[in-house]
């Protein structure tokens, strides 16, 4: 069985941040309906918990986090549901829905925010089909490869986090030094 | 392994297993369209699967309702509710206690299927939010496995069994009282005496008297440990409960003994099944029914049902083993270091309280609104397998109690806390506040109780160390609207959403209750003071501590001071706040806390607060029944004017509710309301008593004409609040007879 919830997530330049300024963001995000080709449901703030998931917009295929764990600010893309299409374009699709709400929060004059490329997580929310050991890395390493280089324009250099109970997650170091603009544009 | 039921196989015991295949058949039988609508939401309902706001599709977004056009089309899980809109699950942990092995399951679904937040409930559950029912059975499946079950969690069923998180280990019980909360769980879970019931029955348990922990008196059932003549039993009250109108429990047995509380609860249960209220949602808890027949006649009924048991070998089974629940700590007990830190020190002046049991502590986790992180609560577990062991509470105030903690680990304890970020201080005082879901994700949400009690717990954390002890001491809490399921009532200074027309515009209100006790297992609740726009809530949270600091007598408590200086003076104290700048003044007073769309009661759904759904008609009764209640309140404090003008304004609440309930499209103003209900209940005979005939139906429509309410002296509010209250009764027969006449009516098709 194919696992799909993925989870993207990338830094934020800056440490500090206010999330409350988010809330009117992703409400509005869903009055505009910002992200075309997905349902938006709601908001919710979970500001008052320290390093939590932050303000969190509510989809129906994934949800979006502007999130505060490890005391490290970053946008975290969560898919939910199912995706139609192979594992390494399940995967490119992460990415890409992850450092487009990236592209997005950065156009939002009212929160200033920029994002850093240079170090991205990815987990997958599953532990029946990923649980968190060797055979799951080696499955996903090609795959992870693949996309960050081809979002990043480099070789990137993994590393397995975490414990067995913990989710299975992988940090990946791009080696880049752009824009989420310039990683959008070259795949 | 290609699924949870094949990868935890046999960890999963056999019935719990049984009944989530069935539920997962039903799910699919549902979108094959084999199964009704109704009978669908009460299953899913029984089995702690709730619906959550906008779960029928319609949201406004600040500039309008909107439609949230999900996947599945036309696929819906219940009256209204669409399939794929995200729900809440609530699973039922009996007197709040986790184990390390449960705590982490529960993390890993948190991250899993849901937001991963999970969060403390008032009634010691632990509820997942925006959940898709399709990932609820394999949930169900992994707290199986770790001897979790959701049932019954909601639905017109035994809730979740409370108790006193220091059962055990507490320095003022009479007896542990887990035992008897463990064993009357397994015993009423499924039982056919249960299964019957109109409406929800909650059952709690103290150790004593004095402390709040049990909370029974607001409880359909509660029992209070005693031991009399070296013999154990317990104080045993019935028919309590919150809501729009809280009443206080009656005693049923001053010492019922040991061997007799299952049969007595059972018996008890037996007279609710059968003579409570099935019909009018409204009145259907425990405690009308004792209102109705009063608490001599009631226990008469419950003695002659207790003679008909078929005796059990459950009732007294577990007596045999009272140390069965017992809890094994897994460290030498010892004393909390004399050199500790001053951080530390400041923590454990509210945070750590010492067990009965020389040598160990309680240690209170405490939680901002009752929100954890999954990656926090595996931490926690991690500190709980090293230091405490299986012993962890879920508490009413929306916390986590870690007990058996030596004193000799508490720093280190304390030190992992802080690495967790979960080092608050203060627990119960006045920024420990306690807050329902409100319109954060309940249906029913009129104002945001969590946006308030987070910006209020923001504002106090800040001056925290320069309060007066008097005004720390104090308890917050919110309840989004009159449910009450924030048990505001039980606090001194307590919150509930109400909405009010300002200008052509809804303005976010809370409704302030102030003066109730914690104490003594709430033994008092408070009183209604006034409503306030939401934004002004902060503001009179300061006027009413500064006006209690500055007129106290000596050490005089808040209840005594309340009790002394009456409502009367804490409306003027609040008057200057209660009238809302205009839209074009400062439009933030018509947005809520921590949401910044324009506020609307548009979104307010059906709720499914127990077992099936709740018709809009019933909300609207009840919550003419506040109106009336607040009326009385008016009266009370000399308000007549108010008083029957609120009388009337009941009135047409619960005409507008029948009206509508009749599908009939009416506007909120008084003469479009009484205009129809004139013509589509009066006229017709709809609302004809069948004695009194068109008598309590004319009580409206003559106020309407004479408008005598607007010029109300004592006497005239006196007779309206009277003709108000027959008014009411005569709505809620009303409803009870249509829906029987509908019911009988699809029958005969
Ligand atoms: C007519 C509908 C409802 C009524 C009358 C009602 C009433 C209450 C009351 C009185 C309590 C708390 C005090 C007690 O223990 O007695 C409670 C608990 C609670 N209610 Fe409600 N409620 C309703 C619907 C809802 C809904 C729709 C939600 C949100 C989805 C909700 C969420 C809660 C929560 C989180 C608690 C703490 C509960 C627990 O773990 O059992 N309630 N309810
Ligand atoms: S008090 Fe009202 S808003 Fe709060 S959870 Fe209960 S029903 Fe919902």
């Amino acid at each position: 069985m194919q696992a799909t919830k993925f989870q993207v997530k990338v830094y934020t330049r800056a440490g500090d941040i206010e999330l409350e300024k988010l809330i009117p963001v992703f409400h509005e995000w869903i009055r505009a309906k910002k992200i075309s080709d997905e349902l938006l449901i709601d908001v919710a703030d979970y500001a008052h918990v320290p390093q939590g998931p932050g303000v969190v917009l509510i989809g129906h295929q994934s949800d979006y986090y502007l999130d505060v764990a490890d005391n490290r600010p970053g946008l975290l893309y969560s898919r939910k549901r199912g995706f139609d299409g192979d594992f390494q374009a399940g995967i490119d699709d992460a990415f890409r829905r992850a450092l487009n709400a990236c592209r997005l929060l950065e156009e939002e004059s009212s929160l200033g925010l920029e994002f850093a490329t240079d170090e991205v997580l990815f987990r997958v929310q599953d532990r029946l089909a990923a649980p968190n050991e060797d055979a799951t890395y080696d499955a996903y390493k090609p795959a992870l490869e693949q996309a960050a280089g081809a979002f990043f324009g480099h070789a990137p250099s993994l590393e397995r986090l975490g414990s067995e109970r913990e989710p299975f997650a992988v940090r990946i170091s791009t080696g880049a030094g752009g824009t989420v603009a310039d990683a959008l544009a070259r795949h | 392994m290609t699924s949870w039921k094949e990868q935890l196989g046999d960890r999963i015991p056999d019935q719990l297993g049984g009944e989530v295949d069935l539920f997962e058949g039903q799910i699919a039988l549902k979108k094959q369209g084999k199964i009704d609508d109704k009978i669908f939401a009460e299953t899913r309902l029984r089995r702690g699967v709730y619906g959550q706001r906008y779960d029928n599709g319609l949201r406004d977004d600040g500039t309008g309702q909107k439609t949230l056009t999900f996947p599945c089309g036309d696929l819906t899980k219940g009256p209204d509710t669409v399939w794929d809109a995200p729900g809440m699950m609530r699973i039922k942990i009996p007197f709040g206690k986790l184990t390390v092995e449960q705590l982490e399951v529960l993390s890993e679904l948190a991250e899993e299927n849901s937001d991963s937040i999970l969060h403390v409930t008032t009634r010691q559950d632990i509820q997942l939010h925006f959940i898709h029912i399709e990932e609820a059975p394999d949930m169900m499946r992994r707290l199986a496995s770790v001897g979790i079950t959701t049932r019954e969690a909601c639905g017109n069923s035994v809730r979740n069994v409370t108790a006193c998180e220091y059962a055990g280990v507490c320095t003022t019980q009479a007896f542990d009282v887990t035992p008897y909360a463990n064993a009357i769980t397994q015993y009423l879970l499924g039982h056919p005496d249960v299964q019957d019931f109109g409406r929800k029955f909650k059952i709690a348990f103290s150790g004593c008297e004095d402390n709040p922990c049990g909370l029974v008196t607001f409880h359909d059932l509660g029992a209070v440990a005693q031991v009399r003549d070296g013999k154990r039993g317990f104080r045993v009250v019935v028919g309590g409960g919150l809501g729009a109108v809280p009443v206080q429990a009656k005693v049923l047995a001053e010492f019922c003994p040991e061997e007799e509380l299952f049969p007595l609860t059972q018996a008890v249960a037996r007279v609710f099944a059968r003579l409570g209220e099935k019909q009018s949602r409204a009145r259907a808890r425990i405690k009308f029914l004792v209102q109705k027949v009063g608490i001599d006649e009631f226990k008469k009924l419950v003695a002659d049902e207790r003679e008909t048991l078929r005796p059990d070998e459950r009732w007294t089974a577990f007596l045999d083993d009272l140390h069965a629940t017992d809890e094994t700590p897994v460290r030498e007990a010892g004393a909390v270091p004399s050199g500790a830190s001053a951080g530390f020190k400041a923590w454990a002046e509210h945070n750590l309280k010492p067990q009965a049991q020389e040598g160990y502590y309680s240690a209170i986790v405490k939680l901002p609104l009752g929100d954890f992180t999954a990656a926090q609560g595996r931490a926690l577990a991690r500190l709980a397998r090293e230091l405490t062991g299986d012993s962890i509470r879920c508490t009413v105030e929306q916390n986590l109690t870690f007990r058996w903690l030596s004193g000799a680990d508490a720093e280190t304890f304390y030190e992992g806390l802080v690495a967790l970020n979960m080092a608050a201080t203060g627990a119960g005082t006045i920024t420990d506040m306690t807050s329902c879901p409100g319109t954060d994700t309940c249906k029913l949400g009129i104002s945001a109780s969590r946006g308030l009690t987070g910006e209020l717990r923001k504002r106090l954390t800040v001056i925290e160390d320069e309060l007066d002890p008097a005004i720390r001491a104090l308890r917050m809490k919110a309840s989004g609207c009159f449910n009450s399921c924030g048990q505001h009532h039980a606090a001194d200074i307590g919150f509930t959403g109400v909405s009010r027309q300002v200008g052509g515009r809804k303005v976010p209100h809370f409704n302030i209750v102030l003066g109730g006790q914690w104490t003594e297992n709430a033994k008092s609740y408070g009183l209604v003071v006034g409503a306030v726009p939401s934004k002004n809530i902060p503001k009179a949270v300061e006027l009413i501590t500064e006006y209690y600091l500055a007129n106290r007598e000596g050490a005089e408590s808040f209840q005594a001071f309340m009790a002394r200086v009456g409502k009367k003076e804490f409306r003027k104290v609040l008057a200057p706040i209660q009238k809302p700048p205009s839209y074009e003044e400062d439009p933030s007073y018509y947005s809520d806390w921590g949401n910044p769309r324009e506020y609307t009661i548009g979104d307010i759904g059906v709720g499914e607060c127990a077992g099936e759904i709740v018709p809009f008609v019933e909300f609207g009764l009840q919550e003419a029944e506040q109106q009336l209640h607040d009326a009385q309140d008016a009266l009370e404090a000399g308000q007549a004017a108010i008083a029957s003008a609120g009388a009337f304004k009941a009135m047409v609440t619960a005409a507008k509710a029948l009206v509508r309930h009749l599908e009939v499209q009416v506007k909120d103003d008084a003469d479009d309301v009484v205009a129809n209900f004139k013509t589509h209940l009066h006229d017709t005979a709809l609302f004809h008593d069948p004695f009194a005939k068109g008598k309590f139906a004319t009580y409206l429509l003559k106020m309407h004409d004479d408008q005598s309410f607007k010029s109300a002296n004592d006497e005239i509010a006196h007779r309206t609040l009277d003709e108000a209250q027959l008014f009411l009764e005569a709505a809620h027969a009303c409803y009870q007879r249509l829906t029987e006449a509908a019911a009988t009516a699809a029958a005969a098709e």
